[in-house]
């Protein structure tokens, strides 16, 4: 037994002669990516989860000492902070359906056969894309404002909407506002879901065709089914996404949370008070818990994914 | 294919240097908040440095101005200057942006890697930073740097908060109010006056004294919609005004109140109680007012927006006849047209106050060459003082250097500028100044900006309770502090 058990042990434990050289080599030339994983990635987040334990701040007017679960109990009774996960799922609640069905719709019309000039309306939706971030969050803070000089509510009130809504001024509409300046910036997911199309083999819709299957028969039956793995990978960049949006409401509010603290968004907040209110300790703590936040939501996605995500290489 | 044994070793030492290279920029650092603020009592000792060794310096900018292009330029050249006629030290000037100015300063400092020297910063803008100054007093004794050449009040500017002297003046900016005489011309009206604690004729020839009530009225006639009707007159149309007859300093909340009165939110006997001065709540109702319902300053949307508003200040658009505001906005204030000028700041309860901007240069506490780090600090506030302040366009802290500084500003302008106005304005300075010591000062601050962009783009609040609530919250983000 020990005979025949002992070979394969070796192998796997200690590599030897040109595989183990092999390998060592690969270690060595992955090592600056390691190295620098370990320093800069892992080594930060391992000491900022040490924050979280302590009282450092920037004044540090009382010495830095260990003070145990504190911040994170400061952090369930703190109304601020549970205001902005608040905003932020209550704004999820529009934003995820929308950037996961709409590139999907729009790669769905992109890849039409009967579509003339499609390269060109790829390249058209992809555009927005690569506008920097910033000027494009001014562009639409010009294109919804509301005195005067808003373009898309000069445009309601030409086609008889007398009172159009304050999109960055009111509380309600602030958030389809949002959706809409996030719909700029679809490009990235029409050119994967379309990437996604593209690898579908025509066979089964052929196939499909024969059974008697019409358009939206093959959408449900084939399309959709063969593209649940893409399907999934943009909702779980999306959850991901949207629990760190930040950027918008930083540049269209200068942070300030307004309208009534409606663009208050937890990653705002944990910024805020990192690096404006100087509170490092209490930043990490919120920057742990959204990660924590972002875990579990990550994992919950996948373990739903078994119910509907259908890979093609897979058995069932 | 197969990579020859030969070519592998110097494509690893390759990557190996790249790395080391990546990596080679850490500084060795102190924790931060090492020293309590204003412990120093003598001369911090400046770690010596070895035989013929050059000390290093860093000066960080720009946490209140000198970012542009052309400021950078002198301030490297003051800079290049300062290293040749000091071989011991070299200085090295570090311009981040403002936008990113103070997060960046925040990091390295939190990292311990902060700088020696930093400015030019206002009292606000070292407050954000509270605690992380040197006190200089010592190294005032021990070098007998002269502090006598500056009026009292502004060295006791910079001895606030319980942190000891931790600046030395330099550029003041007063303030005055800044008014369109063509708008006064076209509406009737008499100019506002340019003598302090002045009075004003109104048009019915009667003598009013210059203060926030006289101010509502003209500001009312001087605000006109797009069918030429003043704010006072039946059919106005407040939802097309084409002319804002009064535009307040809207900053921040504390600044708007200080031209109400001196003071500020600390009070107590150790300054963790909230007091919101009777004055700064009066100010702060009247410009309510003035927005919603009397129509002669901008609404929030309205000063957000670009259309109206491109520069951040109304008053340059050339559509506004009124706004009191600091001499550093002479920037910008040629693009309102040749035919502003200066006048007296109003008065309240019988009491005129005019807010106060001055800027300075600070010493991180946590240097490690305090000694040379005064040497250069004095530098750039004794022979450099010229150079930068025209650069800043700040004004001199130093009485004697100020005519010359108000000629070589007229120069800037086709209209002849009472500049005598600004100057007198210094008497009036808002003092204890708005920007002074609070707790937990940049989430205090957050807070109050955040109450006044609501006020600013809401409706039909009741200010009294809108006050009531931002003192509440104010004192329990300092009892949290504490």
């Amino acid at each position: 037994m020990a005979v025949l058990t002992q070979p394969r042990s070796r192998r796997l434990v200690r590599p030897r002669g040109l595989a183990w050289r092999r390998a060592l080599w690969g270690y060595v030339f992955i090592s600056p990516w390691i190295i620098g994983f370990l320093l800069f990635t892992l080594g930060p987040m391992i000491a900022t989860l040490g924050f979280t334990f302590t009282n450092i701040n920037l004044e540090q007017a009382e010495p830095l000492r260990f003070v145990g679960l504190r911040n994170y109990e400061k952090l369930i009774n703190d109304p601020t902070a549970i205001h902005s996960l608040t905003v932020t799922f209550r704004y999820a609640l529009i934003a995820l359906p929308v950037a996961v069905a709409l590139p999907f719709a729009v790669a769905l019309l992109l890849h039409s056969r009967h579509l003339r000039g499609s390269g060109a309306f790829r390249v058209l939706f992809f555009m927005p894309y690569v506008v920097p971030f910033v000027a494009g969050v001014l562009i639409w803070q010009g294109m919804l404002g509301s005195e005067g000089n808003g373009w898309v509510n000069n445009f309601l009130q030409l086609i008889g909407i007398e009172h159009p809504p304050d999109w960055l001024e009111s509380t309600t509409w602030i958030y389809p506002g949002l959706v809409i300046m996030g719909v700029w910036g679809i490009g990235a997911g029409v050119i994967i879901y379309l990437a996604g199309l593209k690898g579908i083999p025509s066979e089964l819709y052929d196939a499909a065709r024969i059974d008697g299957a019409g358009a939206w028969a093959s959408l449900r039956n084939v399309t959709i089914p063969l593209m649940s793995p893409v399907v999934f990978y943009t909702l779980v960049l999306a959850v991901v996404e949207v629990l760190q949006y930040f950027l918008v409401p930083l540049v269209l509010k200068n942070g300030t949370g307004q309208p009534g603290g409606s663009t208050l968004f937890y990653n705002l907040y944990l910024y805020k008070n990192f690096f404006a209110f100087q509170d490092m300790s209490y930043g990490a703590t919120l920057a742990w818990v959204l990660f924590a936040i972002t875990l579990l939501l990550t994992l919950l996605l996948f373990w739903g994914a078994r119910r509907w995500v259908y890979y093609a290489g897979e058995a069932r | 294919m197969r990579t020859p044994q030969t070519l592998r070793l110097p494509a690893v030492l390759a990557a190996v240097v790249m790395l080391v290279a990546a990596c080679g920029q850490a500084t060795t650092t102190s924790a931060p908040g090492s020293q309590a603020p204003g412990q120093s009592a003598a001369p911090p000792a400046s770690q010596p440095a070895g035989n013929g060794e050059v000390v290093e310096l860093r000066w960080y900018c720009c946490l209140g101005g000198g970012d542009a292009p052309e400021q950078v330029e002198v301030e490297q050249q003051v800079v290049e200057d300062f290293n040749a006629a000091h071989p011991n030290i070299h200085l090295t000037f570090e311009a981040v942006p403002y936008e990113g100015a103070r997060d960046a300063l925040a990091t390295q400092i939190a990292s311990g890697n902060g700088p020696d020297i930093v400015g030019p910063v206002g009292v606000g803008g070292a407050e954000a930073f509270h605690g992380q100054w040197l006190d200089l007093q010592p190294l005032i004794d021990s070098t007998g740097y002269d502090l006598g050449q500056y009026p009292d009040s502004t060295v006791a500017l910079y001895n606030t908060g319980g942190e000891g002297q931790t600046g030395i003046p330099f550029a003041i900016y007063p303030s005055a109010l800044f008014y369109k005489k063509g708008h006064f011309a076209e509406a009737g009206l008499a100019e506002p006056p340019h003598e302090w604690n002045g009075t004003y004729t109104m048009p019915d020839g009667t003598e009013r004294p210059w203060d926030w009530d006289t101010v509502r009225e003209i500001a009312k006639i001087l605000t006109v919609d797009k069918n030429g009707k003043d704010a006072t007159q039946e059919g106005f149309d407040p939802e097309n005004i084409v002319q804002w007859g009064f535009e307040p300093q809207r900053d921040d909340l504390r600044q708007t109140g200080a031209y109400w009165g001196p003071g500020q939110l600390a009070s107590g006997a150790d300054g963790t109680t909230v007091e919101i001065p009777d004055a700064w709540q009066q100010a702060w109702k009247w410009f309510y007012a003035g927005m919603w319902d009397d129509h002669f300053s901008m609404t929030g949307p309205q000063f957000e927006s670009d259309e109206l508003n491109p520069s951040d200040y109304p008053f340059f658009t050339g559509n506004v006849s009124m706004a009191p505001n600091y001499l550093w906005s002479t920037y910008g204030v040629g693009d309102s047209g040749d035919d502003w000028d200066l006048a007296a700041t109003p008065s309240y309860n019988g009491t005129t106050t005019a807010a106060f901007n001055a800027d300075t240069f600070r010493i991180h506490k946590d240097t490690k060459h305090p000694e040379e780090a005064f040497t250069a600090l004095t530098y750039l506030l004794d022979e450099a003082n010229d150079t930068l302040l025209t650069t800043y366009g700040g004004m001199p802290a130093r009485p004697e250097e100020q005519d010359a500084f108000f000629t070589t500003l007229q120069e800037g302008f086709p209209n002849q500028v009472d500049w005598n106005v600004a100057k007198e304005g210094v008497e009036f300075a808002d003092v204890p100044n708005f920007e002074s010591y609070m707790p937990a000062y940049n989430e205090s601050l957050d807070k109050i900006i955040e109450f006044g962009t609501k006020w600013q783009s809401t409706q039909g609040l009741n200010l009294d309770t809108e006050i009531e609530s931002l003192k509440t919250q104010l004192q329990s983000i300092w009892d949290q502090e504490g």
